[in-house]
């Protein structure tokens, strides 16, 4: 048995690639890198070509790559170390934005520590689904009910202390990636489709509790025509920008609705339209498939990591970088109300990016450090 | 395989991989079901509908245009007109419309004549490289001729466009500068934390001064206009339109004639004069010199003239009225005798001898009468500005009750007015002293500390609420720049005796009436009784940073003071002056000072002291 042991590790280390020496898994980074060179591309056009806009969203792809790089070198057993202790820091910190954070653009979102600004709740995107994956780490399917309503507790106060910033997007979507590890981790089927009952039957309190811009944003989503000149206008304008690019596109650099600034957020927010209008339908589906492509080589990551904590994270991370995706495109599509959300690896911008990054980054360990964990 | 060896062996673990692998699937299926939805709905939008949406593109004619709001003007107390906005024409260039770039380069070189044809250049390099379809606007402004001439020419240039904006302008050139502020391009970091819909079509934002405090008030808000325009973006006409909302003007304290006066008395010397109300806190003249001209960073101020500016030995940036830190030297003195007679620390009339110095610890502080006063009480310590009192005084209250005494002033602590940037200043304690260099306090420097030299730094505007507050007989007062300002009711300094203050104020009296008074050829003349104290503050230390052997001379000359009141009786007006290193505040500082409060009382209370003289010509408006 032992001799067998040390055989098979032998075998394993002779064929190594460079890509697995560090860490990389090839396939997630081909499908990334494609990615990234898509939004560079139009990054460029969106912003009506302008190069200091490009440069810059180059330099911040090559910092996310790096980080990407140095945490797919941290062992997945380091991070179940420290998770419960980042996702303390992460409270204290959401609790510290609403106590003196900046306010920015009229929500409290922004924390300054030195030079440094961000959002903590941009940081809870990753630590809320791994205390959530920490908290069924040895759990046994189908999971006790008592350890499924702390892991609903956690997740019912992370998002409430975002609400508050307000910021109601942010909180439902930080939300839904915590609910996605709890479904991977055997959420009866029951608890689901009452939950969803629950919801639906809930939405008029919700409605009573909302600030009044958000229920603008609702009507508006309803009726667009009834608001032309605000945010209605937004999603008629990209839905002019999508449907115009008819099948095959008006071609790169050809999007008359970003160039003749009809389509507002182009290169942040509404990128998506800016794709749509230059390269139409054919354009969309490959993207699409892009996203596809890399979402299933995560959640084959996910399929083949050998603990519940790892494959928990893997998989909780792929559905939250799809939640984003669907609901950035349905909400330029008109399919979804606006919500202020870019989409993953296409906007320009940096904070997104960054921790999408270390979860690819994350993801990447878990595959490529799995053999040293069996033992 | 072990791995398959584990499943086998543990046929519960296998189970839960399957049960796991299943969810697995599920959300794959759940997410390519999602996706064929989008898939869907780009279907219905660009091949079922997309005839309709191109026809909608190509109408697309619908555009939305910002109207940036109108900046609320400033005016004077007599409503003078301190910062207008006036119509000027400026080019904005699309560059997808331009034809040829270079030759438009040239073009504007040569209009432009009053400006650097390399600036024009810089401004295409960076032009060229930024949004290709997004209009920018040249930095420089157009003189009317220029505008025309290019008018005549614009034909040739497709894509350069003349448009009249209004800019920010400030007819008073340098008056004021230091209280007015100026505004300026909005730079990233400012960019950071503005909300990008309120300041949607704006460029320019408040960068210091009221401009600056009162950002909020003086933007207003922008409005939003429906264009339709032709497929080529010609505007055909305007729809719906929600207007902008201007900036609320306002009104400040300042009297502008005052300003001018005040600031003339000031020639080429360094300082600070502040008048204030007493009755209200209202800053009549607020000067901080030298001053420079806030129209140059309207448009951004070129690198040559910004770094002559901020070079200049005499600083002209820096607003010595509220963040310049002077020791208050004699002009403390009132107030210490004050804290020290309310306290039961000396009688007023007790006689202390003055040989001309007090010996402490083997230390000789002298007095700056070398010969000494005699003997004096307190009454001939403030007239002849006796330091052997106040040393003596001083080692009897001790510094923490010198203190107690000064800080209901203000003294050591934010006056509160309504520009950035104010500095505390320092009214030394033991506390502070431990706190801040960590030691323990030695008497010596209570002795100094009582002629307003050692630690004590105060900013003109403290030394002028300080005076007024005193004038007030103890009612505080908050001095501001803005008249709407709204101020809490402030409260009142416990009077123990009212007799005490009216002393000092007498003393005060007799430096400008009294024969010995320190100040009294300066106020042989006036129709009105005032009180006032000078001051002259020896310059301790030099800041090694400034060391220049050319100027070093002139830096070490002491610092001349001077505050004042008047009338006696019903205080109308409070004054501080500080002159940097002009030698002794009754040479220097006291004639300004008295000449700035006569010309007030002439301006605003010519019936009751200058009865004789035409008051029409006197008051504006």
């Amino acid at each position: 048995m032992k001799i067998n042991n040390i055989q098979t590790q032998q075998v394993y280390r002779k064929n190594k690639g460079f890509l697995e020496t560090i860490h990389i898994d090839g396939w997630l980074l081909l499908g990334i890198l494609l990615l990234l060179a898509t939004s560079v591309a139009i990054v460029y056009s969106a912003s009506g070509g302008d190069e200091a806009v490009m440069t810059r969203q180059i330099i911040r792809i090559g910092f996310a790559l790096t980080l990407m790089l140095l945490f797919a070198q941290i062992p997945p057993n380091i991070l179940y170390i420290f998770t419960p202790w980042l996702f303390l820091l992460g409270i204290i910190m959401l609790i510290s934005v609403l106590l003196f954070g900046q306010i920015g653009k009229g929500a409290q979102r922004w924390l300054d520590i030195g030079p440094v600004r961000f959002q903590p709740s941009e940081l809870m995107k990753l630590i809320l689904p791994m205390t959530v994956a920490w908290l069924f780490a040895h759990s046994q399917y189908p999971p006790s009910v008592s350890r499924l309503i702390l892991g609903t507790v956690l997740i019912a106060f992370t998002g409430s202390l975002i609400v508050v910033q307000p910021d109601l997007g942010t909180s439902l979507l930080i939300g839904l990636s915590g609910l996605s590890v709890l479904f991977f981790a055997g959420l009866p089927w029951k608890v689901i489709f009452t939950a969803i009952a629950g919801v639906v039957l809930s939405a008029p309190i919700a409605w009573h509790f909302m600030h009044a811009y958000q229920k603008q944003r609702v009507l508006t989503f309803l009726t667009p025509e009834s608001d032309p000149l605000g945010s209605g206008y937004h999603i008629i304008q990209s839905k002019i920008a999508i449907g115009s690019g008819g099948i095959d596109g008006k071609g790169y650099m050809g999007s008359t609705q970003a160039h003749l600034e009809f389509l507002p957020e182009s290169t942040t927010d509404f990128i998506f339209s800016v794709l749509a209008e230059e390269f139409g339908l054919l354009g969309v589906i490959g993207l699409l498939m892009l996203y596809s492509f890399v979402i299933a080589r995560g959640l084959y990551i996910a399929s083949q990591a050998q603990d519940n904590f790892t494959r928990l994270i893997a998989a909780g991370f792929m559905m939250t970088l799809f939640v984003y995706i669907f609901v950035n495109i349905g909400m330029v599509s008109g399919l979804l109300p606006v919500v202020g959300l870019p989409l993953p690896l296409m906007s320009y911008g940096g904070s997104s990016l960054v921790t999408l990054m270390i979860s690819f980054g994350i993801l990447m360990s878990i595959h490529t450090h799995k053999k040293l964990l069996t033992k | 395989m072990p791995e398959y060896l584990d499943f086998n062996s543990d046929s519960d673990k296998f189970n839960q991989n399957k049960r796991f692998r299943l969810r697995l699937y599920i959300a794959f299926l759940f997410t390519l079901i999602l996706f064929a939805i989008l898939i869907a709905r780009m279907t219905q939008l660009q091949w079922l509908e997309h005839e309709r949406y191109k026809g909608l593109a190509e109408g697309n004619r619908i555009s939305i245009e910002t109207l940036p709001p109108t900046r609320g003007k400033i005016f004077d107390r007599n409503h003078i007109l301190l910062a207008d906005n006036q119509p000027v024409y400026a080019l904005k260039l699309i560059r997808e419309k331009m034809e040829n770039i270079d030759s438009a380069n040239l073009a504007i070189q040569v209009i432009l004549n009053n400006v650097e044809p390399k600036r024009v250049h810089d401004f295409f390099e960076k032009f060229k490289k930024r949004n290709r379809s997004k209009s920018y606007t040249l930095p420089f402004t157009l003189s009317e001729e220029q505008a025309a001439q290019f008018s005549v020419i614009s034909h040739k240039h497709p894509g350069v466009t003349l448009s009249a904006r209004l800019k920010r302008t400030y007819p008073y050139g340098a008056t004021a500068v230091h209280a007015l502020g100026y505004v300026g391009r909005i730079n990233q970091k400012e960019l950071k934390n503005l909300d990008p819909k309120e300041y949607r079509g704006t460029d320019i934002i408040g960068k210091s001064g009221i401009e600056k405090y009162y950002e909020s008030t003086l933007h207003g808000l922008p409005g939003i206009q429906q264009i339709e325009t032709n497929v080529r973006g010609r505007v055909l006409r305007k729809l719906e339109t929600l207007p902008a909302t201007p900036g609320e003007d306002i009104h400040l304290t300042l009297d502008i004639k005052l300003q001018q006066f005040a600031e003339s008395l000031m020639g080429e010397m360094r300082g600070s004069i502040i008048a204030i109300n007493p009755q209200n806190g209202e800053v009549l003249a607020f000067v901080s010199t030298p001053v420079f001209d806030p129209n140059l960073f309207v448009d951004g101020i070129d690198h040559k003239s910004y770094n002559a500016l901020l070079n200049d030995p005499n600083r002209p940036f820096i607003n010595r009225a509220i963040n310049g830190r002077y020791p208050p030297g004699s002009t403390t003195k009132p107030f210490m005798a004050l804290g020290a007679i309310e306290n039961n620390f000396i009688s007023p009339n007790k006689k202390i001898y003055d040989p001309g110095f007090l010996v402490y610890k083997d230390h000789r502080y002298r007095d700056w009468k070398r010969r000494g006063h005699g003997l004096v009480d307190m009454n001939k310590a403030i007239v002849e500005s006796c330091d052997t009192y106040f040393y003596e005084l001083s080692l009897d209250m001790g510094i923490d009750n010198i203190h107690a005494a000064l800080s209901p002033f203000g003294f050591g602590e934010y006056t509160g007015i309504d520009i950035h940037g104010e500095s505390k200043g320092i009214l030394p304690s033991q506390k502070w002293k431990k706190e801040v260099k960590g030691k323990s306090w030695f008497r010596g420097e209570t002795i100094i500390s009582s002629i307003g030299q050692g630690y004590n730094l105060t900013t003109p505007l403290q030394l002028a609420r300080a005076t007024a507050i005193l004038a007030n007989r103890g009612k505080i007062i908050r001095p501001h720049l803005v008249r709407s300002h709204k101020t809490e009711t402030l409260d009142q300094i416990e009077i123990k005796k009212i007799s005490n203050w009216e002393k000092v104020i007498t003393s005060m009296e007799n430096v400008m009436h009294s024969k010995k008074g320190t100040a009294r050829k300066h106020a042989m003349h006036l129709p009105f009784k005032m009180a006032g104290k000078t001051g002259t503050a020896q310059v301790f230390s030099l800041n090694a940073g400034d060391y220049d052997a050319e100027t070093l001379d002139k830096k070490l000359h002491d610092h001349s003071l001077f505050i004042g009141f008047a009338p006696v009786n019903n205080p109308k007006i409070a004054i501080s002056v500080i002159a940097e290193n002009s030698g002794s505040g009754s040479k220097t500082a006291a004639p300004i000072g008295v000449k700035v409060i006569e010309q007030f009382l002439k301006i605003y209370y010519s019936d009751t002291y200058y009865p004789e003289q035409d008051s029409v010509n006197q008051r504006e408006n």
